[in-house]
């Protein structure tokens, strides 16, 4: 009677051992979507502020490497209007023409909470739905791409970086225009790889890679990365190892993108392909 | 009453280390320390296995929610409440089994505080690294990644230990 007490006891704590983890693995399975519930955005307004008072503690000690970074920018920017100012209008449409393609649209945001050391890495901006933040906006740093929002509260917004193993980046190589998909290997984080490049196309090392334009989410001609040696051949395509552009270690600002236009862009294609 | 408020501190204590400062700690990508199951470590032998459980669940669910990664956690840390009946089973000494005290290497000896903590950790993490990667793709990457950041985190536990207070 007794050992059947203990038991039963025993088979209690399986049972309850059992549900808890079926709920665990419940939570996981739906964590696709879990970034844009109500519930996730509350915890991230509570973590967010937590991580923003670090942040703000630890900024000033990146503050120079930001300054060069920022004057780095500027230089090119003032460049490319120096260009832009000295060629004479072409066509009928001016810059400051709506229709002239001026899509993308810049917002400046701080980098709260970051990591590199995971297999799945997500990255919080102190900027939410509040500042206009849509999920599925690009993120990109003065040195190149960095992720896609995946979640907004009002406050604060989420991003998968490049850094997650489910992150695939469209790029082309800018030598050459063909195109491959850019993803993370999960082993170290100043690399991902480049594959699909057709097998004819010759690659060489140091080749910039930038993204394609083939999607809505980020503006063609973005720095990702550099080819580094490594080109792996295996039937019609090749795959190479990319040095990524953006340090992630020390990422403090960045730009999140709106597409003026994707919302059009996305139904046309929606509504051709079915 | 006493006792439950020091395991409450103790558990806010593991779960700011770990969130403010263990979660940012990057040695490289290979070591992710997760010091917070400690607290699964030092509750009381006596305590039901059904508590510890729930304490299991309460503790990944924490810790989940603050770093975005929803249930990964909370399985694991489920999973090394279960298991530490068993491991406790295996090597504690029939006195032992009855008190409230804490496991702790003061008490039962550094050799057998070491194994009892690398065999909970071990089960733990190769629950959270496989279970957030959801595949065995990178079979050994991560296998490796679970070993070392094991020892990472037993070194701390059991640093923890040592300055922790004893009564």
């Amino acid at each position: 009677m007794r050992s059947l007490l203990n038991f039963l006891l025993r088979f209690k704590t399986l049972i309850l051992f059992l549900v808890l983890e079926a709920v665990a693995l419940v939570m996981i399975s739906t964590s696709h979507n879990y970034h844009q519930t109500v519930f996730y955005g509350l915890s991230r307004n509570i973590s967010g502020f937590v991580a923003r008072r670090v942040e703000s503690a630890t900024y000033y000690f990146r503050l120079r490497s930001v300054n060069e970074e920022l004057v780095r920018e500027n230089t090119l920017l003032r460049r490319r209007l120096e260009e832009l100012t000295a060629r004479p209008a072409e066509g009928f449409t001016g810059a400051d023409d709506s229709i002239s393609g001026v899509n993308y649209t810049y917002m400046s945001a701080r980098v709260i909470s970051n990591s590199v050391n995971k297999q799945k890495n997500f990255i919080t901006l102190d900027r939410g739905s509040k500042h206009g933040v849509e999920v599925g906006m690009g993120v990109a740093s003065p040195a190149g791409v960095v992720g896609v929002v995946v979640g907004t509260s009002p406050n604060y917004s989420v991003v998968m970086s490049l850094l997650n193993i489910d992150f695939r980046l469209s790029t082309s190589i800018a030598r050459n225009d063909y195109f491959g998909s850019l993803a993370w290997d999960g082993i170290n984080y100043r690399y991902a790889k480049l594959s699909e490049i057709p097998h004819h196309v010759t690659v060489s090392e140091g080749d910039t890679i930038i993204t394609s334009g083939y999607s809505a989410i980020f503006p063609p001609g973005l720095m990702a990365g550099t080819v580094t040696g490594d080109q792996k051949r295996g039937g019609d395509f090749v795959s190479m190892k990319v040095m990524l552009s953006v340090d992630f270690k020390k990422l403090t600002d960045v730009y999140v993108i709106g597409n003026l236009t994707r919302e059009e862009w996305e139904n046309l294609e929606e509504e051709v392909v079915r | 009453m006493n006792s439950f408020l020091r395991y409450t501190g103790a558990f806010v204590l593991l779960v700011a280390l770990q969130l403010l400062i263990f979660n940012n700690i990057e040695f490289s990508g290979y070591v992710n320390p997760y010091v917070y199951v400690m607290f699964i470590l030092i509750l009381p032998v006596s305590i039901p296995s059904w508590i510890l459980l729930l304490l299991g669940f309460l503790t990944g669910f924490v810790i989940d929610i603050f770093s975005g990664t929803m249930g990964v956690h909370t399985f694991a840390t489920v999973l090394a409440g279960f298991v530490r009946p068993w491991v406790l089973s295996l090597n504690v000494t029939a006195e032992a089994a009855e008190d409230d005290m804490s496991p702790s290497a003061r008490r039962s000896g550094l050799r057998w505080f070491l194994v009892y903590t690398v065999t909970v950790v071990l089960v733990h993490h190769l629950a959270l690294f496989f279970v957030e990667l959801f595949s065995f793709r990178y079979f050994f990457h991560t296998l490796l990644r679970v070993l070392l950041s094991t020892a990472v985190t037993t070194f701390f536990i059991l640093l923890f230990d040592f300055i922790r207070p004893h009564r």
